[in-house]
């Protein structure tokens, strides 16, 4: 495909796509009914769908009956966490191998114009941004994942928690499906704003930000600290009536779903001519620019407080302007700091 | 006072390229442009403290490696978060051999 008639290169390689990212278009004003309709079936597809019924495929051939998992035995949890890490692995593999390690399109639709391979950085283990990555997931993400989901499955199975039946109560649950990325977007615009604060930044979120130009393995490549609180959305299913396939669906949509927004790519092409939108530009802004887009616009909560960047020409001077403020106020006051210390000599 | 002391040859710098200079314990970055003119900052990044030396110039600006913030190193003012405290210059001269700074 010819990238180029979707966006444009700048000189250091950097793909943008023409069209700026957008909000989702039922909070656009005046309304757009026709954009809404098209719009209406990525609400589940294409991700939600496979994440849905990876929980489903999950209950029924992954975790064992539910009397076995009333008690806590290594047994079924060490077997879990095994095919959990296979599973990851195999799912954030296929984008790493492809459009990482075989590099099957090239740069075509890459926002960002060089590999994170072909750069070395003391910022990260080995200084390769993959082995790291890879690393945190499989001694950081998954086991942490695991016991999320075994804490969970342990409090359904011994009757902690409301149990709702599909069967019982059909269009309630249809509900809770529907609600899901909902609780999705504000759990994590709201732990993400937490961890952009100085301290938590420093010593948490920090490690996930060194991912500047994000890989597929970027995904879960976090601070145990932001893991368990970014994959404990799925915790919300244990205070609202809700059923365990459903709390799953909720973990995997934040485990596997984590991989959209760090693709890097725009579209991952198919076929000759074909492709598959990504929706990954909202958040590879985040990773860019650090302090836009704390969600994934689903609800606008960035345009409500006035951090959303859509990558255009406008959205950059937004930014621009809010950076100069804050230049402005850390200058002030590292030169004041400055100003006390030889004053301090001085004397 | 600062004093005048030669920091490397020109040559050693790449056109639009940079060098570390470490000198009395404090470390430096030394630019060299495209129209062979010369620069010098602090050589630490101010947000991690990460050496600008090992980050890319381009036209006038130093990017650093480690989050590609980046600094117009003609006035040492940050251009691009995650920095927000801009970076302290020092003069720079060359006669063509050598480069001098005033650190």
């Amino acid at each position: 495909m010819d990238d180029l008639a979707y966006g444009t290169r700048n000189k250091r390689g950097d793909w943008q796509p023409k069209e700026p990212a957008d909000i989702a278009p039922i909070w656009h004003f005046p309304p757009q009914p026709l954009a809404v309709l098209k719009w209406l079936p990525h609400y589940f597809l294409p991700y939600d769908v496979v994440f849905f019924a990876s929980a489903v495929a999950w209950w029924y051939w992954v975790l064992p009956d539910v009397e076995v998992m009333k008690t806590l035995a290594w047994g079924w949890i060490l077997k879990l966490f095994v095919i959990n890490t296979i599973a990851l692995f195999a799912f954030f593999g296929v984008f790493q191998l492809r459009l990482y390690t075989f590099r099957s399109q090239g740069t075509r639709f890459k926002y960002n114009g060089q590999f994170p391979a072909d750069k070395r950085s003391d910022a990260f283990w080995f200084k390769r941004q993959d082995v790291d990555s890879a690393l945190r997931i499989l001694f950081h993400a998954m086991p942490i994942w695991t016991a999320i989901e075994v804490a969970i499955l342990y409090a359904y199975a011994n009757g902690y928690v409301p149990w709702v039946g599909f069967s019982e109560h059909p269009y309630y649950c249809a509900f809770l499906v529907l609600l899901i990325p909902i609780i999705h977007e504000t759990h994590f615009y709201l732990i993400h704003r937490l961890i952009h604060t100085p301290i938590l930044y420093k010593y948490v979120h920090s490690v996930h930000h060194n991912s500047v130009n994000p890989s597929p393995y970027s995904s879960l490549s976090m601070h145990p600290v932001e893991l368990l609180l970014y994959l404990g959305m799925a915790f919300w299913q244990l205070f609202i009536p809700s059923n365990p396939i459903l709390a799953l669906y909720a973990l995997h949509r934040a485990g596997f779903g984590a991989i959209p927004g760090h693709v890097g790519f725009d579209k991952v092409e198919v076929g000759e001519s074909g492709g598959i939108d990504t929706h990954a530009y909202i958040h590879y802004l985040h990773h860019k620019y650090f302090e836009v887009n704390y969600g994934d616009g689903l609800i606008p909560f960035d345009k409500w407080f006035g951090t959303f960047h859509d990558g255009s020409k406008e959205g950059d001077q937004r930014m621009q302007a809010r950076y100069q403020k804050k230049k402005a106020r850390m200058n002030a006051k590292a030169a004041a700091d400055a100003a006390q210390q030889t004053n301090s000599v001085s004397n | 006072m600062a004093d005048w002391i030669t920091a490397c040859k020109l040559d050693d710098i790449e056109a639009e390229g940079v060098r570390r200079f470490d000198h009395a314990g404090r470390t430096f970055a030394i630019y060299r442009s495209a129209d062979d003119e010369v620069f010098c900052t602090d050589g630490l990044c101010t947000h991690e403290k990460v050496h600008l030396a090992d980050g890319l110039v381009m036209d006038y600006e130093i990017e650093c490696p480690k989050h590609s913030g980046a600094f117009d190193y003609r006035t040492g003012e940050a251009l691009r978060m995650p920095p927000c405290i801009n970076l302290k210059t020092y003069e720079a001269e060359t006669d063509g051999v050598e480069v001098r700074v005033r650190v």
